[in-house]
């Protein structure tokens, strides 16, 4: 039971944190708007559902689609600041504010929502809709069923394409890239697009397991730094590691702590993935991906 | 109601020159990006609703549970500071060196995990440790209440209550012009100086032989003291703290708008950037529903407010980097000697 | 084959090299020596769009392409191969392979692939493997052999031999006296080995502090008086 919704909960960290690491890994930028781009999805998914009676699950698509555009703005409103050769600094604040953009536009949206559906539309979930299956919550099976789709694809497209191949070239040394012909810059706005587009996506299956608010990415941003600092944010696979690491411990610490102490303890469950992240800085400040394992293995049977 | 207005501005204007000055010395000099901000504000909060108040539980010897009880104990302390002012002066040093001992602390101990950090990481992780501190003030009513809030004693029981609004400004803007002087003083001695010098190049100043994490907890501990003065003051003022007011947008996002906007590296230039703040904000509260109306905005007026910002800011930073007024180069006695030997000839 | 005239470049505001005129003739190599920081992975940098040009003209095939960003020149026919970090770690020497033909079609690819594979065998056995894995002299031979799968016309390359044996450094030596006969490669060479690289050149530049010191034949440099002092390490020029 508790491992389910543990499960569920990593898998859609697993979709947030990799748009976040990539993008980083393309530009250089820590995003902290990747928490509202996926409530941008979850409202996208409400207004379908109140106003067209369209199932959330089934506008997955529609909410790829428009957070690939909310990705691509990002990046274009960051554009001028990155050809200027901000600091990361500069362009950390740069996201902060576009972030509170996304929350001003989210909350007025909700109102808005809440007006046209005539109620009060600024908390929500989809539990209600969803279906079961041999006693599991289809949001597991969806979120798994979208996460190896994921993979699949990017395997596909990072491995067997010319583009792909590029794209790897490109987040390794940019400038050997461009030597050889590529166009670096077509690679980070792809970047910016997936990453925009997998949050929204993750967004459209949060309200099957938590409460949405407008503030809901603020408070979902720390969980997915920690599972692109944890694993790695110098590769794509950090994501993945990182995403269940958090997710997993995140819920499950939680989960026990609160069996032993009383239920206050659930409210700890951001601070676990805070120690966890500090730790990981501490010992192996550029994740699991990015320890040199055979260092490691040396040190271990030389002492 | 004009008169009301200017005082809301000023009142605002010395909380947050205050929060604006210590994130300049910490960002602006010393290049710490400390998107932690609201932390040390918050832990002035916690320095009045979490020890002070229960100071006055114990003195008071009030029953029951936390939240309750501080009702009773400040009513209690209110009626004492009503017939004796200097009570109510009293409560306010004390409530002002509780904050900055324990911002002080935290500040130092916030910082340390950076220790290895580059400027990326850093600021993702000040940033995280202070949200969920923030988590845990908002969850956990044990500390400072949380979302259903608790109350703190008015300093000023003994002002009749038309008067207490200006009083109030007085004293916060009499602090922040103390602060003012402070910050002045100390970053023109050498260790102003230093910072600057780790804020351009880390490595110059280990040649000198500084030890770069050392200047780090000093800046972020007295960051910190200081950006819990205001906070304890903004406690004082409202009476009473309700946890969910320390959000990371009013409390670090804001004062970095300030900072930028004013320019960093300049206080001057800083206050400059509060007051522009300061008087949008307070127009903006004061006569949201009357925007709201005539413009018929179908929501409330705080998103489109958070939208605002949130632009202005990218504007700063695309159009005026270095703010209204930018930083000026430093100029030390002996460089001053020299133009003026330069200028004479 | 290109005609560098007056330039001017730099790094944002710290301009390295001044007034610059050089030629560099089709089907030859042209060799930049000179001490260390005079400026010449600069030079090759600014021909390819990697640094800031302030003024002056890069004429290639009558065209000034100073302003033509470095992903284009790839496109002219231009390779250029840095002096660290010329292949990507991360991918096998099959895909690095592939990556620089990125600008060709598929067949074409192919094609070039095999040729620069003839021309470099040894890294007929490697190619599954990460090219990060590699010994420095593969890795070399990975950067060249890349330069040949793109088909350019002009070839130019940082310091190649740095930091190989002298038994490896003339094999690349070697190969790329064979890059110009066999398949009559306009190349531009910076090397540490002055002497050395003069005597495969046909042209040379001398660069001191971001100005052209001396130009000429590879011989006249040779034998050139401050070249000699130079390169016995005489005089600091
Ligand atoms: N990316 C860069 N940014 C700023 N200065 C640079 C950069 N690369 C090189 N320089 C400076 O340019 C000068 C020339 O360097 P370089 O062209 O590498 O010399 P060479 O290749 O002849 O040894 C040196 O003073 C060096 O410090
Ligand atoms: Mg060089």
């Amino acid at each position: 039971m508790i491992l389910e919704g543990a499960i569920i909960y990593s898998n859609l960290l697993v979709l947030l944190a990799l748009g976040l690491t990539l993008t980083y890994i393309t530009t250089n930028v820590p995003n902290f708007a990747q928490g509202s781009y996926a409530i941008v999805g979850s409202y996208v998914a409400l207004t379908l559902l109140k106003l067209f009676d369209i199932n959330p699950y089934l506008s997955l698509p529609v909410l790829f689609v428009v957070g690939a555009v909310v990705g691509l703005i990002t990046y274009l409103a960051l554009k001028p600041l990155l050809k200027r050769g901000a600091s990361v600094e500069i362009l950390m604040i740069a996201t902060l504010a576009i972030d509170l953009i996304l929350l001003g536009a989210i909350g007025a949206y909700s109102e808005i929502l809440s007006q046209i559906v005539g109620s009060t539309q600024a908390k929500f979930v989809f539990a209600n809709l969803d279906f079961t299956l041999f006693g599991f919550k289809g949001i597991l099976f969806v979120s798994t069923f979208v996460i190896i789709l994921l993979l699949i694809g990017l395997y596909l497209l990072l491995y067997k394409t010319k583009f792909g191949i590029a794209l790897r070239a490109s987040m390794e040394n940019p400038s050997l890239a461009q030597t050889m012909g590529i166009d670096v810059e077509k690679t980070r706005l792809f970047s910016w697009i997936l990453s925009g587009a997998l949050a929204c996506v993750a967004g459209g299956l949060l309200p099957f397991m938590q409460e949405i608010v407008p503030s809901t990415g603020d408070l979902i941003i720390i969980s997915i730094f920690a599972a692109s600092i944890v694993g790695g944010l110098r590769h794509i696979s950090g994501a993945l590691i990182g995403g269940y690491i958090i997710g997993l411990s995140e819920s499950l610490i939680t989960y026990y702590l609160s069996q032993a102490f009383g239920t206050g303890f659930l409210v700890y469950g951001k601070v676990i993935s805070l120690i966890i992240m500090i730790l990981t800085l501490l010992i192996a400040p550029y994740g699991i991906t990015g320890v040199d394992w055979r260092k490691v293995k040396k040190m271990l049977f030389t002492s | 109601m004009i008169i009301e207005i200017i005082s809301l501005i000023l009142l605002w204007f010395g909380i947050y020159y205050i929060v604006s000055l210590s994130l300049n010395m910490e960002f602006g000099y010393a290049g710490i990006p400390n998107f932690g901000k609201a932390l040390s504000v918050l832990v002035g909060a916690i320095a009045v609703g979490g020890i002070l108040d229960r100071l006055l539980i114990l003195y008071f010897g009030v029953g029951g549970d936390f939240i309750t009880g501080t009702t009773y104990a400040t009513s209690m302390l209110n009626d004492l500071i009503a017939s004796n002012p200097i009570v109510g002066i009293g409560i306010l040093i004390l409530a002002i060196i509780l904050a900055s001992i324990l911002g002080f602390i935290v500040g130092a101990i916030f910082i340390l995990p950076s220790a290895k950090l580059k400027e990326d990481y850093l600021g993702v992780t000040l940033l995280a440790i202070s949200e969920a501190v923030f988590l845990i003030c908002m969850y956990n009513l044990n500390i400072i209440g949380g979302y259903y809030g608790i109350s703190t004693p008015d300093i000023l029981a003994f002002v009749p209550g038309e008067y207490r609004g200006w009083a109030f400004t007085g004293i916060v803007l009499f602090i922040a012009f103390l602060v003012y002087l402070f910050f002045e003083r100390l970053l023109n001695t050498p260790f102003g100086r230093v910072l600057r010098a780790m804020r351009e190049n880390e490595d110059t100043v280990k040649a000198f032989g500084r030890d770069i994490m050392m200047l780090r907890i000093k800046t972020m501990a007295i960051g910190s003291a200081i950006g819990a003065i205001a906070g304890a003051l903004y406690s004082l003022y409202t009476v009473n703290i309700i946890a969910n007011a320390f959000t990371r947008v009013e409390w670090t996002f804001f004062p970095f708008l300030m900072v930028l906007l004013g320019g960093k590296g300049n206080n001057k230039g800083v206050a400059l950037g509060v007051l522009c703040y300061v008087v949008v904000k307070v127009l903006l509260d004061v006569y949201k529903y009357n925007l709201k109306y005539t413009l018929n905005i179908p929501f409330e007026p705080v998103w489109l407010s958070y939208m605002l910002f949130g632009v202005l800011m990218l504007l700063i930073l695309y159009y005026k980097p270095s703010g209204l007024i930018p930083e000026k180069p430093i100029i030390t006695p002996p460089m001053k000697k020299k133009i003026m030997e330069i200028s004479n000839k | 084959m290109i005609k560098v005239k007056n330039l001017n470049a730099g790094y944002g505001k710290l301009q390295i090299l001044f007034d610059v005129n050089a030629k560099i003739e089709k089907g030859k190599i042209t060799t930049v020596v000179g001490p260390n920081g005079s400026g010449k992975s600069t030079f090759l940098k600014t021909l390819f769009g990697l640094t800031k040009i302030y003024s002056g003209e890069i004429i290639f095939k009558d065209k000034n392409i100073a302003k033509v960003p470095p992903h284009q020149k790839a496109r002219m026919k231009i390779a250029y191969l840095p002096q660290t970090n010329n292949v990507f770690a991360n991918l096998t020497v099959e895909e690095n392979l592939k990556i620089a033909g990125y600008v060709l079609d598929k067949d074409k690819v192919k094609e070039r692939i095999e040729i620069a594979l003839n021309v470099f065998p040894e890294l007929k056995d490697v190619l599954k493997r990460k090219a990060g894995t590699l010994s420095g002299g593969q890795r070399q031979f990975l950067a060249m052999g890349m330069a040949l799968v793109r088909d350019a016309e002009v070839l130019m390359l940082d310091e190649p031999t740095a930091q190989l044996s002298p038994k490896l450094a003339e094999v690349i030596f070697e190969k790329i006296i064979e890059m110009r006969d066999e398949f009559g490669l306009t190349i531009l060479l910076v090397e540490q080995n002055a002497k050395r690289a003069l005597e495969i050149s046909d042209n040379g530049y001398m660069f001191v502090s971001g100005r052209v010191a001396f130009e000429g034949t590879a011989e006249e440099l040779l034998n050139h008086e401050k070249f000699k002092e130079y390169s016995l390490g005489i005089t600091a020029i």
